[in-house]
């Protein structure tokens, strides 16, 4: 393999430094001048039409500047996902609207000059709800007489695949299994709340300096709402502490916008833990009824998904993450008849939306954990049903035939089943605790290919002394995808990392960029960058041909020059810049354009094995493998850094990790008191691995990972746990549903 | 509003604040050390951890009147000179930082330990940061980090 100066190798995050100190600015962390902070006043009621809304009171308190609501704002609907400007997905929901649709949805807002001002003035906003039917559980909801939340049904849409003859493979089978699994709504758990800051100023241009993965496509929701061009608005993203999907969509920042027109000043929201849990997104809850069809010898000949997910009470997402997930599970084996029928639909609850993953966690916790049971009833090892049905790298989409890239879930198992020889035996302690070890594979796509249009374009200006900055509409929220960034600009151009620098996340400044999310950073965004970096050179070579009278194919780069590589002659980098300034008269600006023209899955194996003491039940995981396909490691602290993460939501999400609502749609643990994460002492010893044998259309042979390597946490938890107290578990998350 | 006086960062500061005012929303709202972070406003993320007379403590739990006196430590005060303190750069180095929203809280629980026991073990410096959520890193380089960062301390220290 090709040795690298800096690719592959361990690089800290590139705004470490301002992080450790304190001097990295989160947009909370920002005032400007003149700003007013805002509060939003929420429904306590699932499900209402507003009868009467009196503001005088809150309008009359010193100090407060304007109160929104659906009378003063604009009615325009929108889809809170939207990423292209000419995309239309279902738009249900607006900033304020004459209806409530759960306890949580936001009913008004107040800008004042101090927050207690504002949190005061929404306290006197008096309102009259006339209460109508409401439904918090889906399949109460979909039932035909139910009464709408939208339109006409509360199904959102229908999501259909297929791949040969399910009902004919159904028949061929010598053994089916059918089982419902079910998988709750999780909290993305971010540490940094949700947060944006508004102003519009005398021209008419509207700045939003958000916490938002997706700042373009949110300009596009903005342009709409408030009728602008896109050059009266900019988006920035100053940097997420955390996302996971949590701020793709469009939440806040219209509300801010709204408030920051009526007042002519800059407002400020900052949602606290509470209101970011319960009126921002979740990940949807699933149901998921799974049918499969093996042959004796563990061929699995049919396979066919029902899902039903609870999308809550507006769109955003509700198509995206079912169609997302009816595309992963045809890139994993090679089940020639295999059928997906999804229906997301509308509730009462808070809105599902993106979150790491982005459905797969909930079809692969079903679909590892019927097969781990299947190869029990067969008699079989599990790790020999994985690899007679797994897809070789050769492997295609059965509904379409073509291929899914370089997929290695294979090397995966056995990389994992050799990691497995590490680990140090356990003791049950005399009977104390029992014992059980679980794997799981789990696979992610690279990309929006599949859904729409995934593209990124980058932009390189050389500085007089070679050193350059890099312009991306990449989305800092600890991913480490612009550290990435900046080591194939150095790489490229043989520079050291301190002579490149970026700018990034700001609508006016980057070139387009569909957004941070899809796993699509490296594969997609990081392309465009060695592009753009590669035409950087070709202009400092060009520019050198005509000083050193050479043939631009015979030169190359060093660090401190060009050079020939046929006689040796050279010239100091800075002064090719020098003569490109003051000879050619040119400025050295390269951009680039890269777009997907395919998703190739990524592939994870996991192993996990659990200690349960008997006397209480308490799981606790002490082992854990994980081992993931991601084609080439660009940069080896930032990826492992991903898998650790994973490894600890995955094991949240198996063991304690669930919002739970009361009859009404209430969040009753809307908290980080009564919503657990994992700690510290209760994470697991861990070895991480990586596959890298290259994925021909990615840059460098690169990958996804990050969003993949959560996916088969939950299942392999939960098949060890299945194994240790040899039961069935269908239901996520298991330590919590056991209290 | 009353005034109150502390030792912050090795210097004196004197501040009016009401009664009902957290520590957190002085140091962030009033002094402007963005350090200390929001994250749950109940004493249960770690994030807006500062350190109070040598213990790591939740500023979003603590009245403001109540450190009249006191001395307060923040992240803004550990590089002396432009100079980062070890605890920083081994979190660069390991990798410990990702998002960056909890590493200032994580930093305070980690300099109140290691001001107290310069040789932790695994278990101990799990318990000192067992307060603190990390979304991004499953703790495993920030561990690591605290672990280095000790080690160093000790070398400079000629143990």
């Amino acid at each position: 393999m090709k040795d690298y100066a800096v690719i592959g190798k361990r690089v800290p995050i590139h705004d470490a430094a301002l992080k450790v100190t304190g001097q990295y600015k989160f947009t909370d962390d920002l005032k400007l001048p003149g700003m007013l902070y805002a509060q939003v006043l929420f429904s306590p009621v699932p499900h209402a039409r507003i009868k009467s809304i009196d503001t005088s009171a809150a309008e009359a308190l010193p100090g407060v500047r304007a109160v929104a609501t659906y009378k003063n704002s604009p009615r325009v609907k929108y889809n809170s996902t939207t990423r292209l400007y000419t995309q239309k997905w279902i738009e249900n929901e607006c900033i304020f609207d004459d209806t409530v649709r759960f306890v949580g949805d936001r009913v008004a807002a107040v800008a004042a000059d101090t927050l207690e001002i504002a949190k005061k003035a929404v306290r006197l906003i008096k309102v009259e709800y006339e209460e109508l039917p409401y439904y918090t559980d889906p399949l109460e909801a979909m039932a035909e007489d139910a009464y709408p939340i939208h339109g006409d049904s509360n199904i959102a849409g229908k999501i259909y695949q297929n791949a040969g003859d399910v009902e004919k493979g159904f028949a061929e089978a010598d053994y089916i299994f059918e089982d419902t699994y079910t998988t709750p709504a999780v909290h993305h758990g971010a540490i940094e709340t949700h947060s944006a800051i508004a102003h519009f100023d005398a021209r008419g241009k509207l700045t939003v300096i958000s916490a938002n993965q997706n700042t373009f496509g949110t300009r596009v929701v903005l342009s709409r709402i408030f009728g602008l061009p896109l050059s009266r608005i900019r988006v920035i993203n100053p940097g997420m502490g955390g996302a996971f999907g949590g701020k793709l969509e469009v939440t806040i920042e219209p509300i801010v916008a709204q408030l920051a027109r009526m007042t002519g000043r800059p407002v400020k929201l900052t949602y606290n833990r509470r209101e970011t849990m319960i009126s921002t997104r979740t990940r949807h809850a699933a149901i998921i009824t799974l049918k499969t069809g093996v042959k004796k010898d563990g061929t699995i000949v049919a396979q066919d998904f029902k899902v039903i997910t609870n999308t809550g009470a507006y769109a955003g997402s509700a198509m995206n993450v079912v169609g997302a997930m009816s595309g992963k599970v045809y890139k994993v084996y090679k089940i020639p008849n295999l059928r997906f029928t999804g229906y997301p639909v509308y509730t009462n609850t808070p809105c599902a939306g993106a979150m790491r993953g982005y459905g797969s966690p909930q079809a692969f916790f079903a679909q590892q954990c019927q097969l781990q049971k299947i190869a029990k009833a067969l008699n079989m090892d599990f790790a020999e049903l994985q690899l007679k049905n797994m897809v070789d790298p050769d492997g295609v989409d059965q509904r379409t035939g073509k291929p899914i890239g370089n997929p290695r879930p294979k090397d995966c198992l056995r990389r994992a089943l050799e990691l497995q020889k590490n680990w140090e035996p356990l003791s049950d302690e005399g009977g104390k605790y029992s014992i059980g070890v679980g794997m799981a594979l789990g696979c992610h796509g690279s990309s929006t290919f599949d859904a729409h249009l995934d593209q990124a374009c980058i932009m390189i200006k050389m500085n007089e002394d070679s050193s350059c900055i890099m312009f991306t509409g990449t989305h800092e929220m600890g991913q480490a995808a612009i550290t990435a960034q900046l080591q194939v600009v150095s790489e490229v151009l043989k520079l050291p990392l301190d002579m490149i620098d970026v700018v990034c996340g700001d609508t006016d400044l980057c070139g387009w960029n569909v957004g941070d999310f899809s796993s699509r950073g490296i594969y997609v965004t990081l392309y465009a960058v060695e592009k753009a970096a590669e035409a950087a050179k070709a202009a400092l070579l060009r520019v050198a041909a005509i000083m050193l009278e050479e043939d631009v194919s015979s030169l190359e780069l060093s660090e401190s020059h060009v050079y020939s590589k046929v006689n040796g002659k050279k010239v100091e980098r800075y002064r090719v810049m020098d003569y490109a300034q003051q000879v050619l008269n040119e400025d050295i600006i390269c951009t680039a354009n890269h777009h997907a023209t395919m998703a190739p899955g990524s592939y994870g194996v996991h192993i996990a094995r659990v200690r349960i003491e008997n006397s209480t039940g308490k799981v606790e995981v002490t082992d854990y493998i994980a081992v993931q396909d991601v084609g080439k490691v660009i940069n080896r602290l930032g990826a492992e850094g991903q898998i650790e993460g994973s490894v600890h939501m995955g094991i949240g999400y198996a063991l304690c990790e669930k919002l739970e609502f009361d009859a009404m749609g209430k969040a009753k643990n809307s908290s980080f008191r009564k919503y657990k994460m994992l700690q510290a002492a209760e994470m697991p010893r861990l070895q991480i691995d990586f596959i890298e044998e290259y994925e021909p259309t990615g840059p460098f042979g690169a990958k996804s990972k990050a969003e993949c390597a959560v996916v088969a946490v939950a299942p392999a938890v939960i098949n060890a746990i299945c194994n240790a107290l040899d039961m069935e578990i269908k239901d996520l998350p298991y330590e919590y549903n056991r209290k | 509003m009353e005034k109150i006086t502390f030792r912050l960062n090795h210097n004196d500061v004197e501040v009016q604040v009401e009664r009902n005012w957290t520590l957190l929303y002085v140091l962030r709202e009033i002094l402007n050390l963005t350090s200390v972070k929001p994250g749950c406003h109940t004493g249960d993320c770690g994030a807006c951890k500062v350190i109070i007379e040598g213990e790591a403590v939740n500023s979003c739990l603590v009245r403001a009147v109540n450190v009249q006196g006191k001395s307060i430590e923040t992240v803004e005060g550990l590089s002396l000179n432009g100079k980062l303190h070890p605890l920083q750069q081994a979190f660069i180095d390991c990798g410990a930082v990702q998002c960056g929203y909890c590493t200032p809280g994580m930093l305070m629980s980690a300099k109140a330990l290691l001001d107290k026991n310069p040789s932790p073990t695994e278990e101990e410096i799990k318990e000192a940061i067992g307060n603190n959520y990390c979304r991004c890193t499953g703790y495993y380089k920030i561990v690591e980090a605290i672990r280095q960062a000790a080690e160093m301390m000790r070398e400079v220290k000629g143990e």
